[in-house]
């Protein structure tokens, strides 16, 4: 495909244009977390006994945990009484057209549709600005379908069965110290049904936006498709430039039971902090989706280019004979950013079957990591996985790394990994130049090739804005 | 000596063959022709019993025997043959050794003695010297970075070091220039005998020039359409596989 | 925090208590003395250390061991487990981890290797040793601590420079069954002058009888231009515990060429350490274990490209049949300046039973720019068409199964030399093959 021209001129001088605050008033809880903070918010929030009582019971069990260290970065110690675990704009909307305007116009500023736009896209999308969905478009079309698509606070209030049914089955609160926080503080985030039978009738997408300082964001989503029925999901996150790191910690559930199909697609642009690496967010993240139906199926794709640290590893469960999960990845880092990130592909189900694509490509002063693990349990006769990771270094103060680890218990299985690491080709960028193209479009050229068959995997638009994305974020990588 | 009778083979799912019936006896050179996707290989492979190529109908025996019912290496002890059109990479098997195996073990099911291995050497090398093959070959893993001319030779050069008594020559010329299919018929010219019969399955008449048939059948849809000799090739070669169709309406559509 | 004191750390504290070789030198004492301490601190590793993650020390840490092999000097060895691996060979031989005399063959140590045990060393002239014994690593594990504390015997083997040793030097530990389990703690020396070259095999045998606990651990110093060629054949006795640490450093231009064939032991275990420090320094490694009944081995190969266009070329193979579980670790690391690095990892498995497992984890580690770096790791089982092929010649399938997983393994005896330890490695490959299996 080419580029038009200015197109790649206008991308380079974009820099990251998600950097601005917006200018609302905000209604935030004090900083700091004991069960009172718990409480409070989800008071705030008008839930059920239930789910306080939920809530409460994860954060028992986070002051019993250890922040793991295990993951290929390095941070200052996290103060988890300095932040705040809710912040949203003081106004609450009732509809979409009561929304804020300053609002409205952060989202059309980020590029996100909400309004008239969105319905021509012939995409729904469930907006989160801090701890707090501000609008859901398409509702009406989609209940139509029997689609349910709404902010995770409604759902617990309208849908309570559902959430009470599938809320940590398939990241179970004590998953892991980050997990668990999330389970005990979450805020907003996104509510998914696909009923039996139902092909959704448009991508669905949310999109994450931090504004306010010294916050939080704790989102959590769940998605369920009953038998047979199909939904592709986006996701795009961004946040203010601030010199704080502030941290992110979602989770994500998917469910599949049989012959469903999720495909779930992130592009992460969270800020990454400046050139010398001040600021930025700490991206920790739980994306685990279980295949629990026969037959059924999970992919995740996802482009990772913001984030100070990115720590998270979307993981398929194959409990369902015959079920695939696939994970698609570009993780890009440059400047002073680190990401540890890849997949668990845990082999349950008779002739399962899973395929990873990674392709990491460092800058800067950056550490990218590949962390993976292909599980083939006992019973998962005729298991079949494949494994390709390749990294590219841009610069010679940068790091690749690459982790996986293979645990096979069953003798019908085939598992196969394969792993390059190189620097980006010279004879290319050479050709390139010979050819009249400069150095830094050579390389994006170079890197968009690179990536080209996870960009594959990505609906149209969101493949358009991560090439973008890998543009503006290999500005002065060269040199 | 074979003898097929209305032979259904199914591979994937997807009916093949359709109904084959050939008799061969001993010393005759039987051509299998057809156009590709007629059945030609799938013939080749049920018959050496290769896995996934299952048998829904027929028979086939061998000397007699029921030929379906045996595994693949019991067939090679009983005399049977197949030079593949894509022979293996093994590596690290060293030829010599699997040679000795082979013929030991096919030795073995036949009730005659085992070759030692200075025998056994004995008998390979003579056998490289009288196939012109380089003597090399033995210390080299089988077929491990061989060209494909290369290896189809080595196909052939086992055929004389196993002596089977029915030969299944699985497009043996598919892909060899011209000196290297002339080197192979060479090989399996030396190898016609009263004993022993061939089935020398192929697309192109090209390689009939060297190796004359007996007998020639044209294969089409999964069932033989047409018979004849050597001269049937040449008109096929001439007329191409649609001059058959025409002839055979009925059958070629049913 | 001290590790619960289990029977396996109470028991080495007891061990503590006997009289060591160099006794009495204050640094050492002191030395061995802080090794202890830590050691009992610290406890065995656990699965939390990532090297050791597939290797639980569970079971170990519940057993005692005694120490003292008052009677190793005297134990017959059976010649059946001393075969001749070339023609004109010297021979080491330590039984239960003491250096015996009587069964070595040192008459026909060439010129220019200077070799001799340890525990004499100690005794005699201990102060050279004293960079060797009288520090800590920084990446020392339980069992390297545990060394340090309680090595009472090992080789200080020393090539001159420029030296070519033509035949190989041939070091068998024997592991002779005794009236109890026994522990004993080796610590070698290798030091390779500049431009030198030799060739060592390390075999290890053992009768299958009671289970004794080996924990070696040696040092490696390739001088600029040095060549060691390396095959270790590891047939220990069935009950055996086989804990092993070797840390090499390559010099300019230094070649290590390394081969393992491991088949036997209850639980085997080598890391290997190859810091490739000098400019084109190069390190070949192929290896192999086939592993049965209960059998637990682990491999731990961890590269550091240091200079500049370093060569590493690794190849394993694995076969896991019964309860076995084999592991298998490689690690390229690439420092900062290591430009024209060359690392590459390769491990295929064959996973030939229900009740196997197999663990295996390559991973790059790159901090510069003008290099390659490769890996791949498969676990799988034999190709049907393979199988086939075979068969169609008239090879039944049993036998075309072993053929191909001998097959499988002896790529990695390629290299091997002289062609009498080659043929040697090939029958004990075969014999150790499955006769029969799914």
């Amino acid at each position: 495909m080419a580029t038009q021209p200015g197109e790649v001129e206008a991308a380079l001088s974009r820099r990251y244009d998600a950097g601005f605050v917006t200018d609302i008033e905000t209604h935030s809880l004090p900083l700091g977390l004991d069960e009172g903070t718990i409480r409070a918010l989800s008071a705030l929030k008008e839930e059920p006994e239930w789910m306080t009582e939920w809530r409460l019971k994860a954060y028992r069990h986070w002051l019993t945990m250890r922040q793991p260290d295990w993951a290929h970065v390095k941070l200052a110690p996290i103060d988890f009484q300095a932040i705040s675990y809710y912040a949203a704009p003081k106004k609450k909307p009732k509809s979409l057209d009561e929304v804020d305007p300053e609002l409205l116009k952060t989202y059309d500023k980020l590029g996100v549709p909400l309004h008239e736009r969105a319905k021509l896209a012939g995409v729904a999308v469930d907006a989160v600005f801090d701890s707090v969905s501000v609008a859901t478009t398409a509702q009406g079309q989609l209940a139509k379908a029997g689609v349910i698509f709404c902010s995770m606070s409604e759902a617990i209030r309208t849908h309570g069965d559902l959430v009470r049914q599938y809320l940590g089955s398939v990241v179970p609160q004590g998953d892991n110290f980050f997990a668990a926080l999330n389970s005990a503080v979450f805020s907003d985030g996104s509510f998914v049904f696909i009923p039996k039978g139902v092909r959704c009738p448009m991508e669905l997408s949310t999109y994450f936006r931090i504004n306010a300082g010294h916050t939080g964001q704790f989102e959590r989503t769940l998605i369920i498709a009953e038998e047979d029925a199909v939904v592709s999901y986006l996701e795009g996150c961004t946040a203010p430039m601030r010199d704080e790191n502030q941290l992110h910690a979602a989770v994500v559930e998917l469910v599949a039971l049989a012959r469903a199909n999720i495909k779930y697609s992130t592009v992460q642009n969270w800020y990454p902090g400046d050139e010398n690496g001040k600021g930025g967010i700490y991206n920790f993240v739980t994306k685990r989706g279980e295949c629990r139906g026969d037959d059924s199926r999970i992919t995740w794709t996802q482009v990772e280019t913001g984030s100070a640290i990115t720590w998270k590893y979307p993981s398929c469960v194959l409990r369902g004979d015959r079920s695939v999960g696939e994970f698609h990845s570009v993780a890009l880092t440059n400047h002073y950013q680190q990401a540890d990130t890849g997949t668990k592909m845990v082999h349950i189900g008779r002739d399962t079957k899973s395929k990873i694509v990674s392709k990491g490509i460092s800058a800067g002063r950056s550490q990218n990591s590949y962390r993976g693990l292909v599980k083939v349990e006992k019973g998962a006769v005729n298991a079949r996985n494949h494994t390709r990771c390749d990294s590219i270094l841009i610069g010679k103060r940068c790091g690749s790394h690459t982790f996986p680890y293979m645990e096979v218990k069953n003798p019908t299985a085939i598992v196969e990994h394969e792993a390059t690491t190189s620097k980006i080709s010279d004879d290319q960028l050479f050709y390139c130049r010979s050819r009249g193209i400069g150095e830094e479009d050579a390389v994006s050229m170079i890197v968009d090739g690179f990536c080209k068959q996870v960009f594959r995997e990505l609906p149209m638009e969101f493949a358009v804005e991560a090439k973008k994305l890998l543009e503006v974020s290999l500005e002065g990588a060269i040199g | 000596m074979l003898k097929i009778d209305n032979l259904h083979a199914r591979v994937a799912g997807k009916e093949i063959l359709k109904g084959l019936s050939l008799e061969t006896r001993a010393g005759e050179v039987h051509a299998i022709m057809g156009p590709n996707g007629a059945g030609k290989s799938t013939l080749g492979n049920v018959l050496a019993g290769r896995p996934g190529y299952e048998v829904t109908a027929g028979t086939v025996t061998f000397d007699g025997k029921d030929l379906l019912e045996m595994e693949p290496e019991a067939r090679a002890a009983a005399g049977v043959f197949l030079a593949f059109q894509y022979p293996v990479e093994i590596p690290g098997v060293n030829n010599t050794y699997f040679l000795r195996a082979a013929l030991n073990a096919q030795r073995k099911a036949r009730g005659d003695t085992e070759l030692d291995s200075m025998q056994f050497l004995k008998l390979v090398r003579g056998k490289v010297k009288e196939m012109g093959m380089t003597p090399e070959l033995l210390n080299r893993a089988v077929n491990e970075g061989f060209s494909g001319g290369e290896k189809k030779r080595n196909e052939v050069f086992q055929m004389a070091l196993l002596e089977p008594r029915l030969a299944i020559l699985d497009e043996t010329d598919s892909g060899l220039d011209i000196d290297a299919l002339k080197q192979v018929a060479e090989g399996v010219n030396g190898l016609r005998s009263p004993e022993r019969s061939f089935l020398v399955i192929t697309h192109y008449q090209r390689l009939l020039d060297y190796i004359v048939p007996d007998f020639v059948h044209v294969l089409a849809d999964g069932k033989i359409v047409e018979s004849g000799d050597a001269q049937l090739a040449r008109d096929l070669e001439a007329h191409g596989y649609a001059w058959v169709r025409e002839r055979t309406p009925t059958e070629a559509h049913a | 925090m001290n590790a619960a004191l289990t029977p396996f750390v109470e028991s080495m504290r007891v061990a503590a208590e006997t009289r060591l070789p160099g006794s009495g030198l204050a640094w050492l004492d002191a030395a061995r003395n802080a090794a202890l301490q830590a050691f009992v601190q610290r406890g065995l590793p656990d699965t939390h250390n990532e090297l050791w993650k597939y290797t639980t020390l569970r079971a170990l840490s519940q057993r005692s061991f005694s120490v003292g092999n008052a009677n190793a000097a005297d134990l017959t060895v059976p010649q059946t487990l001393l075969p001749q691996i070339a023609a004109d060979a010297a021979r080491v031989v330590l039984v239960n981890g003491v250096f015996r005399t009587d069964l070595s063959i040192l008459d026909k140590l060439p010129t220019g290797v200077e070799l001799q045990p340890l525990s004499r060393v100690l005794r005699e002239r201990p102060e050279p040793l004293r960079f060797l014994l009288g520090v800590h690593g920084d990446e020392d594990d339980g069992f390297t601590l545990l060394n340090r504390a309680l090595a009472a015997d090992g080789l200080i083997l020393r090539v001159a420079a420029g030296a070519k040793v033509a035949a190989p030097l041939h070091i068998v530990h024997v592991g002779s069954p005794g009236e109890s389990e026994t522990a004993w703690h080796l610590r070698s020396l290798i030091e390779l002058g500049e431009g030198s070259s030799l060739d060592i095999v390390e075999h290890h045998v053992g009768e299958a009888g009671i289970g004794h606990l080996a924990n070696l651990v040696c040092e490696v110093n390739l001088r600029d231009r040095a060549r060691l060629g390396w095959t270790v054949v590891q047939t220990a006795g069935s009950g055996t515990s086989l804990l092993r640490r070797s840390d090499c450093r390559l010099g300019e231009d230094a070649v290590l060429d390394f081969h393992a064939l491991e088949l036997g032991g209850k639980l085997a275990r080598h890391e290997l350490r190859v810091d490739l420090a000098g400019a084109r320094s190069r390190f070949r490694s192929r290896g192999a274990f086939v592993l049965h009944d209960r059998q637990h081995a682990d491999t731990e190969v961890l590269v550091t490209h240091r200079g500049r266009d370093t060569v590493s070329d690794s190849l394993w193979r694995g076969v896991a049949d019964g309860r076995a579980r084999g592991v298998a670790h490689g690690r390229i690391l690439v420092l900062p300046g290591a430009d024209g690095a060359d690392g590459g990892f390769y491990n295929k498995n064959l996973l030939l039973s229900p009740d196997a497992e197999i663990d295996t984890r390559p991973a790059l580690e790159i901090y510069a720019d003008e290099v390659k770096a490769n890996h791949g790791a498969t676990v799988g089982q034999l190709d049907e068409n393979v199988l086939f092929y075979l068969c169609s010649r008239g090879i039944p399938r049993e036998l075309a199964r072993r053929m191909l997983v001998r097959a499988f393994c002896a790529v990695t005896l390629d290299g091997v030399e002289p062609a009498l330890l080659r043929e040697y490695c090939e029958s004990l490959l075969s014999a150790q093959l499955p006769e029969t299996s799914a």
